[in-house]
């Protein structure tokens, strides 16, 4: 009996880590949506602006690459996530 | 079926001590800063007064880089005094990033946890630091209580204010750099794996369509570089960006 | 099928599966295939799969000696930058940029010279040309002087010569008018004379007589 309980307890352990990989990819895919619709929606005002202004173009691309960088950041921290509970 | 079995996280990323206490990453950080001394070092040597060639040039590239696309942009031409800092800031990430495509070293200095917390915890000591030698103690009261906010807001603001510049900042320049390399790294030997699977596995038929996998190893590969160079200059710029910050009190 | 074997040691109960009919302890595996080669573990040892080797802490987490190697390597790096590397480019650089613009200005100073050169070289064409210009209006006048002054006098001598020629013409005019007049007159004379029987007087027939040619000519 006890051996069947132990059997149970590993499979259970497997299914724990199952499940743990399922909501690491739920984890990272919903982090990845936002910042995906915020890099795109910046990255294309930033190319509007740069098309109206092209002498105002280095500034424009600064600001971009910064804005990137701390929309970028909720992403990273899913995939950091994902490797937390995932791996 | 596809006897594809993906390596244990830490088996792509744990290298066996080359002596005691020193293992590849430790390696390639070492090279790295050596590798940018000795640049310098050469460009140092050679004849200035002409138009600058070779090393040289390069050199001289990577310094009007600096100054003109991250110091004047950020922190205006007072800033011109942190050039040495963020250009070894710049030239040492850049450097560290780019084995992860390099052939046989493929493995990023930064796709491990200590180097980008080391440097981040650095330049949030630095940018605290100025920011005390400029304001003095009105450094906290400017960073923690923004003026021009109504008294009963700041119950709501300095906790806000609070984690995000001193928690915040370092904690997501340490998870920006480490996580885009890792994940590039990631993503380099899942590609790897994938062809070397279907091209040296059981079924004949499946050898051809390693070419795909193949083909975005390349791409991958290339865009790695970008990456590299794209990261090194996202942390210098946020580095000059907190630096400058701190020195001159938000208007 | 999979057999479970259940032991009970000093440490608890132990399960060991294994395949059956299969053979067993097969792997494709050793220590070698490891990342990290367990302390103690020689690297041609079988193992089960990649899961029997250290594993290690979470990826997440730093280790040690890849924070000191990489710190220590940059700090170097960052300090040699600052007090060695950078300032020397910087000093080169400085000192070329400012010979290029030293070059620059003296260039911009031969520049204006050569342009003031230029432009005094300029005014005396002009002044040369201006002179050349009343030169030749000089020239110019006094040809036209000496030919207006030559063709008065031509005038003047045709203007002559013609009044000469015309008071000649006149001359000869009246006196053959005159010759026609006493002609005229004589012939008129006698005339009267043949019909009347005597002679009229010789002054009312030349007065006569010049009246009619006056009205003929005018006529």
């Amino acid at each position: 009996m006890e051996a069947f309980s132990i059997l149970a307890q590993l499979t259970d352990e497997g299914a724990k880590a199952a499940e743990a990989a399922g909501s690491a990819g739920f984890a990272y895919g919903l982090a990845a949506i936002g910042p995906g619709i915020g890099i795109g929606y910046l990255v294309g005002k930033s190319v509007e602006a740069m098309a109206r202004q092209p002498e105002a173009a280095g500034m424009v691309r600064t600001t971009m690459f910064l804005g990137i960088a701390f929309t970028e950041a909720l992403a990273l921290i899913g995939f950091v996530v994902f490797i937390l509970i995932g791996l | 079926m596809l006897a594809l079995e993906f390596p244990p996280i830490n088996e792509i990323l744990r290298w066996q001590d080359v002596f005691p206490s020193f293992n590849k990453v430790a390696a390639i950080s070492v090279l790295a800063a050596l590798i940018a001394s000795v640049i310098f070092i050469i460009a140092g040597n050679a004849d200035g007064s002409k138009a600058p060639r070779g090393v040289r040039n390069f050199a001289e590239a990577i310094v009007e880089f600096v100054e003109n696309q991250i110091i004047m942009p950020t922190m205006g031409s007072s800033g011109r005094g942190w050039t040495p800092f963020l250009l070894s800031l710049f030239s040492f990430i850049y450097l560290c990033n780019v084995p992860g495509i390099i052939p046989i070293i493929q493995m990023p200095a930064t796709a491990r946890m200590a180097l980008p917390l080391f440097l981040s915890l650095l330049v949030w000591v630095v940018f605290i630091g100025v920011g005390f030698k400029h304001q003095g103690l009105g450094y906290l009261k400017n960073s923690l209580f923004p003026p021009g906010v109504p008294a009963p807001l700041y119950i709501l603001v300095t906790p806000i204010e609070f984690i995000s510049t001193f928690l915040v900042r370092p904690f997501s320049l340490t998870v920006r750099l480490f996580a885009n390399m890792l994940a590039g790294h990631i993503l380099l030997v899942t590609f790897a794996l994938l062809t070397k699977e279907l091209v040296q596995g059981d079924s004949v038929a499946l050898i051809p369509v390693g070419i795909l996998p193949f083909f975005m190893l390349v791409f991958l590969t290339a865009f790695e570089v970008l990456v590299a160079f794209l990261q090194a200059y996202i942390f210098t710029i946020l580095a000059a960006v907190y630096i400058g910050g701190a020195a001159h009190p938000e208007h | 099928m999979l057999r479970a074997v259940v032991t009970y040691g000093s440490e608890g109960p132990q399960v060991l599966l294994t395949a059956e009919g299969g053979e067993e302890g097969y792997s494709e595996y050793t220590f070698a295939d490891c990342a990290i080669i367990p302390d103690g573990e020689s690297p041609g040892t079988k193992i089960e799969s990649l899961e029997a080797c250290d594993e290690g802490p979470s990826p997440i987490m730093p280790e040690a000696k890849e924070f000191f190697w990489g710190s220590g390597a940059f700090v170097v790096f960052a300090l040699l930058m600052r007090f060695f590397l950078y300032p020397r480019l910087r000093r080169s650089m400085d000192a070329r940029d400012a010979s290029i613009r030293e070059a620059h200005e003296s260039a911009e100073a031969e520049r204006d010279a050569a342009r003031g050169e230029v432009s005094s070289y300029e005014t005396a064409l002009a002044e040369v040309r201006a002179e050349v210009a009343a030169r030749i209006d000089a020239a110019r006048s006094t040809v036209e002087q000496e030919r207006a002054a030559r063709l008065s006098e031509t005038n003047e001598a045709i203007a002559a010569r013609r009044a000469a020629a015309s008071a000649e013409v006149d001359a000869a005019h009246g006196a053959a008018r005159a010759q026609v007049g006493t002609a005229v007159a004589t012939v008129a004379s006698r005339a009267v004379e043949l019909a009347t029987g005597r002679a009229p007087d010789p002054n009312a027939v030349s007065r006569a007589v010049d009246e009619l040619m006056n009205t003929g000519v005018s006529q």
